[in-house]
């Protein structure tokens, strides 16, 4: 065997055995408890595999998330890793804005802890890979109009505008055309409208720019610029706002 | 004459559609099942109790009904077609006391319509319209308007409107569909009250929650229900009420959560009136209040996992008429047949409460899963002085025939039966006699 396959291929197995030993694969206990509160609360939209194929979303806009795949957008942890617990949980508690993701905080933490277990369970992904490591978000700057100034550059250089269109409201260029990774329609962020998703922080928007929002268009910026122009570019942002 | 009543509000009861607030239109807006709001339609979960709390709203910009498909519509209907049978012993006949037993298929079966949800952010409202059956009468059985989330924070709003009052135990979402809960309605021998506490209010409710319902509070300023009207003041036949809930997380499968609540209440109903020519009082001149009072408190609890629980509830309720409110009767209907003695002018009390259990044992892991409810109830209520004392016991099955995010549909089996003392027709003075009450229901519970 040529020595270099040979060599790609130990380490290839090398790196997945790392994978493997350092996944933290959900709590069989927990994920048996989770799919009764799942079959409670979940499955109308994400289906009762998790294949984000309920009977709501049909025609529901945005799409349920596939459960299965393992890939979810809201993460605190680098782009192409998997999200931690509490990022499964922070989604589950709070909700998704603008999204028929309700918030589910009413529900007991314990329910939502065994859901973030059966979550886990429907990809293998969390048996054989590692969860991501949290990303360090600097403490935040004042939010001056200088800052936003200074963010409009950062805009143009990531070429935002592109999907987000020149004022923030989603409407790109190329917004049209964007798919995620289904195939189903991923309008860009309507900046000019306020609360993301996942939340309406500062360190909600830096946590995106430098993550990414895996399986859509949205890539991340964590290559590209460093955490001063990332929070210029949160200011800027946060400057296009006009109301909710 | 009093069992007489009670028999006529069983076959009411049976007869004319069920009960209200069980709103399958919210399931088709949000697309979510009803059991994520459901402990099984109609108990509520904390999900469930939660979004009613914040004005039907989840408060993801997925509420303002400007961010739905404009086909949305916010109408409900809910319909019980049943058979039920009522037997009640020791009625007043001119032949001597006689057993009473109803039974059949009243057609039709009466209708709930209901629309409710969300005018704008912040701004909800609910209508419930009940009728339709054999008689074709309907009547608006709640109707309100709430400013939600007044200064932004979930800790005030305010209802406007015909509403349930905030009780241990919804009288309006209960499973039973034979008799509500004995306490709420029950009043001393001889009282002129109609307070009810299971029926709807007419007047102002200022409430509030923490972001989980966890906490919560209702502050209810009403007309006692059956005296609207008859008070010759600003606000007839006031009533003061309020109830506060506590839940905690316990945060293991055994118990997991519980609820602990607190309610107090008093009205004051007018004694006289002036009368019309043929005698009977006019509306709109009564004087001379009295007051009557209730408090009690309550414990609600899951046994087994939150998502399938056994849900208990355990309620004692106190209660109080003044005398002025038990005038004395000249047909002897204030004579308290066990002692002798007469009740009328002075004051009486009760205890009450009920132990309630719901069980929802899990099914199957589907969307459309369509499991079992069995529920139980037993309630009793003592009177300190004369006749009404009550117990009695409600048993069920409900098998559901669809639970999704459309419609709700369930055969529903009850049996009750209870016994109020010293309110039978006897044909000797000297024997006290009891009224025993049997009743069974089996029928089909629609909601669409």
């Amino acid at each position: 065997m040529n020595p270099f396959r040979l060599l790609a291929i130990s380490a290839a197995v090398s790196t997945l055995a790392a994978g493997l030993a350092r996944a933290t694969p959900p709590d069989p206990a927990a994920a048996a408890r989770g799919q009764k509160a799942f079959s409670r609360y979940c499955v109308s939209c994400h289906g009762t595999e998790g294949d984000g194929r309920g009977p709501t979303a049909d025609w529901i806009e945005p799409k349920p998330r596939v459960l299965t795949s393992g890939v979810f957008k809201f993460r605190s942890t680098p782009s192409g890793t998997l999200p931690t617990d509490a990022d499964l949980l922070r989604t589950i508690t709070n909700g998704l804005h603008t999204t028929y993701m309700p918030r589910w905080a009413a529900t007991s933490e314990m329910e939502r802890r065994d859901l973030v277990q059966y979550v886990k369970s429907l990809s293998t992904k969390f048996k054989e890979e590692e969860q991501g490591k949290p990303i360090t978000i600097p403490a935040a700057p004042e939010m001056t109009p200088q800052l936003a100034q200074q963010g409009k550059a950062v805009w143009d250089k990531m070429q935002c505008a592109a999907c987000h269109g020149d004022g923030g409201q989603g409407n790109g260029q190329s917004a049209a055309t964007l798919r995620d990774d289904w195939g189903y329609p991923a309008p860009p962020h309507d900046f000019t409208r306020g609360s993301l998703k996942v939340g309406d922080a500062p360190e909600d928007l830096y946590r995106a720019f430098m993550t990414g929002l895996s399986g859509s268009p949205m890539p991340s910026f964590a290559d590209s610029i460093k955490p001063d122009e990332a929070w210029a570019l949160v200011a800027y942002v946060r400057s296009l706002r006009r109301g909710d | 004459m009093r069992s007489a009543a009670r028999l006529a509000l069983a076959v009411a009861v049976a007869t004319a559609a069920s009960r209200a607030d069980a709103f399958p239109a919210f399931a088709r807006k949000y697309g979510m099942s009803c059991s994520a709001c459901h402990v099984a339609w109609p108990i509520f979960n904390q999900v469930g109790q939660n979004f009613r709390d914040n004005g039907y709203q989840f408060g993801l910009g997925k509420d303002d009904p400007i961010t739905l498909t404009p086909g949305y519509i916010p109408i409900a209907l809910r319909t019980t077609p049943a058979y039920t049978y009522t037997r009640t012993t020791n009625q007043f006949s001119q032949q001597g006391p006689t057993t009473i037993q109803q039974g059949g298929v009243p057609l039709p079966p009466g209708v709930d319509i209901l629309t409710g949800g969300v005018i704008a952010k912040d701004l909800s409202f609910l209508l419930v319209v009940s009728g339709f059956g054999p008689d074709g009468g309907a009547s608006v059985e709640s109707g309100w308007v709430r400013f939600d989330n007044l200064a932004g924070s979930g800790w005030l709003n305010v209802k406007i409107g015909k509403f349930e009052l905030d009780e241990p135990a919804s009288a309006h979402r209960g499973v039973s569909l034979l008799y509500g809960y004995a306490g709420y309605g029950a009043h001393p021998q001889g009282s002129r009250v109609a307070f009810d506490m299971g029926e709807n209010q007419v007047g102002v409710e200022i409430d509030g929650h923490d972001a989980r319902s966890y906490t919560r509070y209702s502050l209810s300023f009403t007309s006692v229900n059956g005296h609207e009207g008859l008070s010759g003041n600003a606000w007839s036949a006031p009533m003061v009420y309020g109830h506060v809930q506590q839940a905690f997380d316990l945060n293991n499968p055994v118990v997991p959560w519980i609820r602990v609540g607190a309610l107090a209440g008093a009205g004051w109903v007018p004694t006289a009136f002036k009368q019309d020519a043929d005698g009977n009082d006019i509306p709109g001149t009564g004087s001379d209040h009295k007051m009557f009072s209730r408090a009690g408190a309550e414990v609600s609890w899951f046994f087994g996992y939150p998502s399938t629980p056994a849900f208990f509830t355990v309620a004692y309720i106190y209660g109080n008429d003044s005398g002025g409110l038990i005038p004395v009767d000249p047909g002897g209907g204030t004579i308290d047949p066990y002692t002798g003695a007469e009740l009328g002018g002075q004051a009486n009390s009760f205890n009450s409460g009920f132990v309630e259990v719901d069980w929802v044992p899990w099914s199957e892991p589907r969307y459309d899963a369509t499991p079992w409810l069995f529920f139980g109830r037993y309630d009793t209520v003592k009177f300190k002085k004369g006749t009404g004392d009550t117990t009695g016991g409600t048993i069920g099955v409900r098998k559901y025939l669809a639970l999704g995010p459309r419609a709700a549909a369930a055969i529903h089996l009850e049996a009750h039966y209870d016994k109020v003392k010293g309110v039978g027709a006897s044909a000797d003075p000297t024997v006290v006699k009891d009224v025993e009450t049997t009743s069974v229901l089996a029928g089909v519970d629609f909601d669409f």
